[in-house]
């Protein structure tokens, strides 16, 4: 074969001049560069580029494949729910700290706590007769009759019957349960029972006020069988009759429930100031 | 069975009559496809893998048939996307269009097809300079000399690639005609 000549190179210089050009504006280009002004202005071109190509590339034909882009996709799913969960924590124990700071300088009383117990849901029944569970911890587990469940979302019920090793939790879905509930921005009080469609509904309701739509429901702690400021599920909707609650509780988990035991306050004739009685009796005779 | 074997013929014969355009246009995708493969994360039982310049390769084969407007595009297009990641405007470019003239002067420099030594050195010498390109355009624009190694093993995995992919940057022009496949 013939050995290239080069005669082509000077019959068409056109392509050498379009080359020199090329290199001669790269060079411009990356001289340009050395401006921290200009090369501000570039900036916002390379991160549109970077993210559009991050986008095709990502994730890779082999992950799609062995499905590990999913797995990748959760995994970062839970590290940003963990750095949010994470900035709450930090949060809370601030707040926590402040609280009782608070409660140092006004004196406050503190509510004594209980026992609690977490169980485990071994069975439930949603039959037309009642909706119950039944969890894995009775009577030699501290667990007694009377006692709320609830669960990561808010309350699912209370403790109706106890044995020694299981105990049966009448759901607040239940149509025979009755639940002291109020608004809590309206502070409006009511009873709620459970609905056939797995809502709550409000009865005894104020005349002169109504509940304020999406208000959030918590127990009133009225009657002593809940304690007072549990979420129980926030108002769905109003009709002619009554009010609606979307519960909570629906929304968690119902493998395990919290089982805790009321704390009522007793009134002040259960436990009399004697002695100072006493002693202002002793004052008045002499 | 026999229809299986004649595949690779059927595909030689069909390369042999592409046009300079069609084989630039394929080498580009070619290009393309590598260049987005080797923008995901990649490792080997947990070993990253270096992954090759494909723009050089494609520099160094389409110098082989001399200067020409379309190659010299994609080469620009090549080195602006390789630049998107977090190097300067222009540097993957510059580095690219150079060692394409340099692929370009020396073949028609040498006598590459009667002597297989030249043949055989010419990329190895071509992709050297590539790569040399980068690390020089990546020292003076960070105002250091970045690391050696991580850039010897790019080198040593374009030269890799470069073995088994070459023919498809060959544009098939003459010698003579020196004129690319471009235009």
């Amino acid at each position: 074969m013939p050995r290239a000549s080069g005669k082509g190179y000077r019959q068409r210089p056109l392509r050498r001049y379009g080359f020199f050009i090329a290199i001669a504006g790269l060079l411009a280009l990356l001289l340009l560069q050395t401006s921290p002004r200009l090369s501000e202005g570039v900036e916002p071109i390379r991160t549109a580029a970077s993210d559009q190509l991050y986008h095709v590339t990502r994730p890779s034909l082999i992950d799609r494949i062995s499905g590990a882009s999913a797995k990748e996709r959760r995994i970062l799913e839970l590290e940003a729910r963990v750095r949010e969960l994470a900035q709450y924590k930090a949060l809370a124990l601030t707040m926590a700290e402040r609280l009782e700071v608070y409660e140092d300088i006004l004196n406050m009383q503190g509510e004594p706590g209980g026992a609690e117990v977490t169980a485990r849901i071994m069975a439930e029944t949603d039959g037309p007769f009642a909706e119950a569970l039944l969890a894995n911890a009775g009577a030699t587990n501290g667990v007694q009759e009377g006692y709320y469940a609830e669960n990561d979302r808010g309350l699912v019920g209370r403790v109706v019957q106890v044995g020694q090793r299981s105990s049966r939790i009448l759901k607040i879905t239940d149509f025979n349960s009755r639940v002291p509930v109020m608004g809590e921005a309206s502070g409006l009080r009511a009873i709620m029972f459970g609905g056939r469609d797995g809502l709550g509904r409000l009865t005894d309701l104020p005349e002169q006020d109504d509940f304020l739509p999406n208000e959030r429901i918590l127990t009133s702690g009225e009657g002593g069988l809940f304690p007072r400021g549990v979420v129980v599920g926030h108002v769905r909707g109003k009709t002619d009759k009554e009010v609606r609650v979307d519960l909570s509780m629906l929304a968690g988990q119902l493998s395990y429930v919290r089982l805790k035991p009321t704390i009522t306050v007793a009134p002040p004739e259960a436990f009399p100031v004697e002695t100072e009685v006493a002693d202002l009796g002793e004052g008045d005779g002499s | 069975m026999n229809s299986l074997r004649e595949i690779p013929d059927w595909l030689a014969l069909r390369w042999e009559n592409a046009r300079p355009r069609s084989r630039l246009v394929i080498g580009a995708f070619v290009v393309a496809m590598i260049g987005l493969v080797g923008l995901t994360p990649k490792s080997f039982f947990g070993v990253p893998l270096a992954w090759p310049y494909v723009g050089l390769i494609a520099a160094v084969g389409w110098g082989r048939s001399g200067l020409g407007f379309g190659p010299m595009v994609f080469l620009l297009l090549f080195g602006f996307a390789q630049d998107a990641s977090q190097a300067p405007w222009g540097s993957h470019g510059l580095a690219n269009l150079l060692t394409y003239g340099f692929s370009a002067m020396v073949t028609q420099m040498a006598d590459t097809e009667r002597t297989p030594v030249l043949s055989f050195a010419l990329p190895v010498v071509t992709l050297l300079f590539g790569i040399g390109l980068v690390w020089l355009t990546a020292s003076i624009s960070s105002g250091h000399f970045v690391r050696v190694a991580p850039m010897l093993t790019a080198y040593f995995a374009t030269l890799f690639v470069h073995m088994l992919i070459s023919p498809l940057f060959d544009l098939g022009t003459q010698r003579h005609a020196m004129g690319g496949a471009g235009r």
